[in-house]
């Protein structure tokens, strides 16, 4: 078999942390290469790169054209997750949107065309009615297909960006079928996922990447799901990464049984003064719905919420910060600052009211003082209190995000990804900032899908799968192994008793 | 604050990208000086500018307080003018007294304002679609009450033209109560609490919301003040104008916008505010002034505004654009690369 893709000892930094170290892999024509890793192992780095999106800092990527098929130009497609398909267009307008210019289109023969190449990957479906109307599966195949279109060959490079993340059993067994249809007709498979079984299941060689470098790459043959989590964590199983910590929980402060909406079917859960509770689960458990439902950012229904000790049913942000919660969404851009305001003004934005003077304006003076105490407090680099807050770096606008939240000394703190793609300075800071918070008497909620960050900072990490609570996992059970086991609902076959 | 940040400070607030607006004034004032000293140096065209433009400014505020929430009122221009017609109809057909009609116009005008606000905060239409819808419903309840004639209330209501055009120390009234409404506004917009809030609606609603602030209410209340302000506009045009006239209301929309647009690329450094649109709003009649004593026709107030506008907004697109360049630079590297063509 003929390589088609060569990386080469690629290498990407960001201020403060390599992504990729000297990462080299090759895949095959008629072969499926599963790459996984954890969150910040530098897979996602992989593809943007790949993509162009970002661009490597040093090494080789080639697409070989090799003698054996002549001229042939080797071909690099990408599915990513949210498969560019736009929702209100048919199929077959979204197979053609790109092609063409002014002629009318040969609406007949593309259907023609659609039919056929959809028909490879089994039954045809109709391709004239618009694509939110088809089912997950259908719409990957869609994507698929479109990506196949024009192909003059079939020895191309197909990278697949976890695209069975909103896909039903079954439609990933119809997803599967598709890519060993591509791969059997000679094409190169990369498979970018981080559910361990759909990569034992489909792969033939699996490439782990642990903190930007590559640990494995080995046939899938030989593998396993204990020695798949062990190359991932880079731990074995017994490993506690951080050692006890003896905390004396206080009262609680947050007491919901019955919760449901979002992405939660069903969930009680107690926060108590003083600890630090972790979510995890993978993407689709209802991790991520979670703190917005506890805020009150997204409706939700509970048999009984109480907070600090009083029932709270009507539900919104501007309440649930008025009775001392505090939010941190994991999108710093999009929902949690103003970025054409200062580090000043998004700091004190949430609670304004104890700067107010007497004749109803703000004390500048007192709002700038206490501005400047935080960036102190924070640590936020470059200490300018009235830059724009756009222009800080990723790892300080969540240094300024946290003296935000931080500022008001909440009795519930509510945490999403709290370090994503922050360096690993900042992420310090950001322990200890929680830390300090919890000390102080809060009930900290993380909800995070690095499972390194949960025990670094948690007393106890509830697991949640398809919306409900799967585990928790405390004291001797809380191992980055059980938990990454546990997030992906395997069974733990090295038995923890 | 050490004394060369202080220097540094004042450099920059005293550049040209800061206050652009009072550079041009002066380069403006000084080319009218020397090209048409005997028509242009007369105290009575600066009378006359400084009350004119006193109530297209009050207009460019009833637009900049809902702009700021992110509600761009596209109905101010007909807004101004339901009320003007009605500050006549009330006087002439109606006979109130002018204690009356004097705030149940201003009351109109807010309950105007609250409608839009309900229209899109509740019903979630567009800002821009709902008021250009409510813009068409106000003009043709304009044509409806006043059956698109002039109304005169000279005789029922002698005294209702003295409001805009009695001078207190040789300046009119009009001009006293902007400053008032523009203090008012800048104290709320820059001092308070709920103007910090009304920025940070405007820039990131969702941010601003899981922050605690509420959008939708600002949105509404933004849109009554800016009525409310509407209504007073309209009263006082209708005082000076001595007659209900349809046809005027719509012109301010343009002068208004601009000004606001143009005011957010002074003092703040891309923020709307209050001082940069009423000055960028004199400058710009100053120079429309400035070409018509020199003698060019009436069409240069339309292409000046409407240039003006195109160079505000594009000014303050400038700085934007030229980050997102580099991205979009590597997006279409990519696209050849990967696919091969």
């Amino acid at each position: 078999m003929s390589t088609l893709l060569r990386i080469d000892s690629v290498v990407k930094t960001f201020p403060g942390l390599t992504a990729l170290d000297k990462v080299s892999l090759s895949v095959d024509s008629g072969e499926i290469l599963a790459v996984i890793g954890h969150n910040g192992s530098g897979k996602s780095t992989l593809v943007k790169i790949l993509a162009g999106v970002y661009l490597k800092d040093a090494g080789q990527v080639t697409l070989s054209s090799s003698a054996e098929h002549g001229e042939e130009v080797t071909e690099m497609h990408f599915i990513h997750q949210d498969l560019a398909l736009i929702p209100e267009l048919t199929a077959l307008e979204n197979l053609y949107l790109a092609k063409g210019t002014l002629a009318p289109n040969d609406v007949a023969a593309e259907r023609a065309r659609a039919r056929e190449l959809i028909g490879r990957f089994g039954n045809v479906f109709n391709v004239d009615i618009p694509v939110k109307r088809l089912s997950p599966g259908q719409r990957a195949i869609v994507a698929i297909a479109r990506a196949l279109d024009g192909w003059e060959h079939p020895r191309n490079v197909i990278v697949l960006d976890e695209p069975t993340e909103s896909l039903h059993k079954s439609e990933v067994d119809a997803l599967f079928q598709a890519v060993r249809q591509l791969a059997a007709d000679g094409a190169g498979v990369i498979f970018i996922s981080h559910r361990l079984d759909e990569v034992l299941e489909l792969a033939d060689r699996v490439a782990v990447l642990r903190d930007g470098v590559k640990v494995a790459d080995e046939p899938t043959a030989s593998l396993d799901h204990g020695r798949l989590v062990e190359l991932i964590t880079g731990s074995s199983e017994t490993e506690r990464a951080v050692a006890e910590r003896t905390v004396s929980a206080g009262a609680p402060m947050l007491a919901v049984t019955g919760l449901r909406g979002g992405g939660i079917e069903h969930l009680d859960l107690t926060l108590r003064a003083g600890e630090i509770v972790g979510i995890a689960g993978v993407l689709g458990s209802g991790r991520e719905a979670l703190p917005t439902l506890l805020f009150g950012a997204t409706p939700s229904l509970a048999d009984a919420f109480e907070l600090v000790g009083r029932p709270y049913d009507h539900r919104f942000p501007e309440e649930s910060i008025r009775r001392g919660m505090a939010y941190v969404p994991a999108d710093r851009v999009r929902l949690g600052s103003v970025r054409e305001f200062t580090a000043r003004e998004n700091m004190t934005l949430p609670e304004l009211r104890s700067l107010r003077t007497r004749t109803g304006s703000i004390n500048a003076a007192q709002e700038r003082e206490e501005a400047s105490r935080l960036i102190d407090e924070f640590q936020v680099r470059p200490p300018r209190r009235e830059q724009r807050f756009g222009a800080f770096s990723g790892g300080n606008q969540q240094k300024i995000m946290f003296a935000k939240w931080l500022r008001n000394k909440p009795s519930v703190l509510l945490l999403e990804e709290p370090t994503q793609g922050v360096d690993i300075g900042a992420k310090a800071a950001i322990y200890e900032a929680v830390e300090a918070a919890a000390a102080a008497g809060a009930a900290v909620l993380v909800c995070s899908s690095d499972a390194k960050e949960l025990l670094r900072l948690c007393q106890r990490v509830i697991v949640l799968r398809d919306g409900v609570q799967a585990e928790e996992l405390s004291g001797e059970s809380l191992t980055e192994h059980h938990l990454v086991l546990s997030g992906y609902g395997l069974k733990d076959m090295e038995g923890t008793a | 604050m050490t004394t060369p940040s202080t220097i540094g400070g004042l450099r920059q607030k005293l550049s040209f990208t800061n206050i652009s607006a009072i550079y041009i004034l002066i380069a403006v004032l000084v080319v009218f000086s020397l090209w048409i000293p005997n028509r242009f140096l007369q105290i009575g065209v600066w009378r006359s500018l400084l009350d004119a433009e006193s109530l297209t400014s009050l207009v460019a505020l009833s637009a900049l307080i809902p702009l700021v929430c992110g509600a761009l009122n596209l109905a101010i221009g007909t807004q101004v003018g339901f009320a003007a017609i009605l500050s006549a109809v009330f006087l002439a057909n109606a006979k109130l007294p002018i204690a009356i009609q004097f705030p149940l116009v201003i009351i109109i005008g807010a309950a105007i304002g609250l409608i839009i606000g309900l229209l899109i905060t509740r019903v979630r239409i567009d800002p821009i679609i709902a008021t250009l819808g409510m813009s068409s419903v106000l003009l043709a309840g304009m044509s409806w009450v006043s059956n698109s004639h002039q109304i005169l209330f000279a005789t029922d209501q002698p005294d209702f033209t003295k409001i805009a055009t009695t001078p207190i120390f040789g300046i009119t009234i009009p001009v006293f109560i902007l400053i008032a409404v523009a203090l008012v506004t800048w104290f709320v917009m820059e001092r308070t609490p709920v103007g910090r809030r009304m920025y940070a609606a405007g820039y990131n609603p969702e941010s601003a919301r899981l922050a605690g602030v509420n959008v939708a209410r600002l949105q509404i209340g933004s849109l009554v003040a800016g009525g409310a302000i509407a209504g007073l506009a309209g009263l006082l045009l209708t005082s000076r104008l001595n007659a209900g006239d349809p046809t005027v209301g719509p012109s301010f929309l343009l002068p208004a916008l601009t000004a606001v647009f143009l005011g957010s690329t002074q003092f703040k450094g891309g923020r709307f505010n209050v001082w940069g649109t009423i000055i960028s709003l004199y400058v710009l009649a100053v120079g429309i002034k400035g070409l018509q004593l020199a003698g060019m026709p009436s069409w240069v107030n339309d292409l000046f505004y409407g240039l003006a506008l195109l160079f505000a907004v594009g000014l303050s697109r400038w700085e934007r654009s030229g980050k997102r360049l580099g991205a979009v630079r590597r997006v279409t590297t990519f696209r050849s690369k990967s696919k091969g063509d």
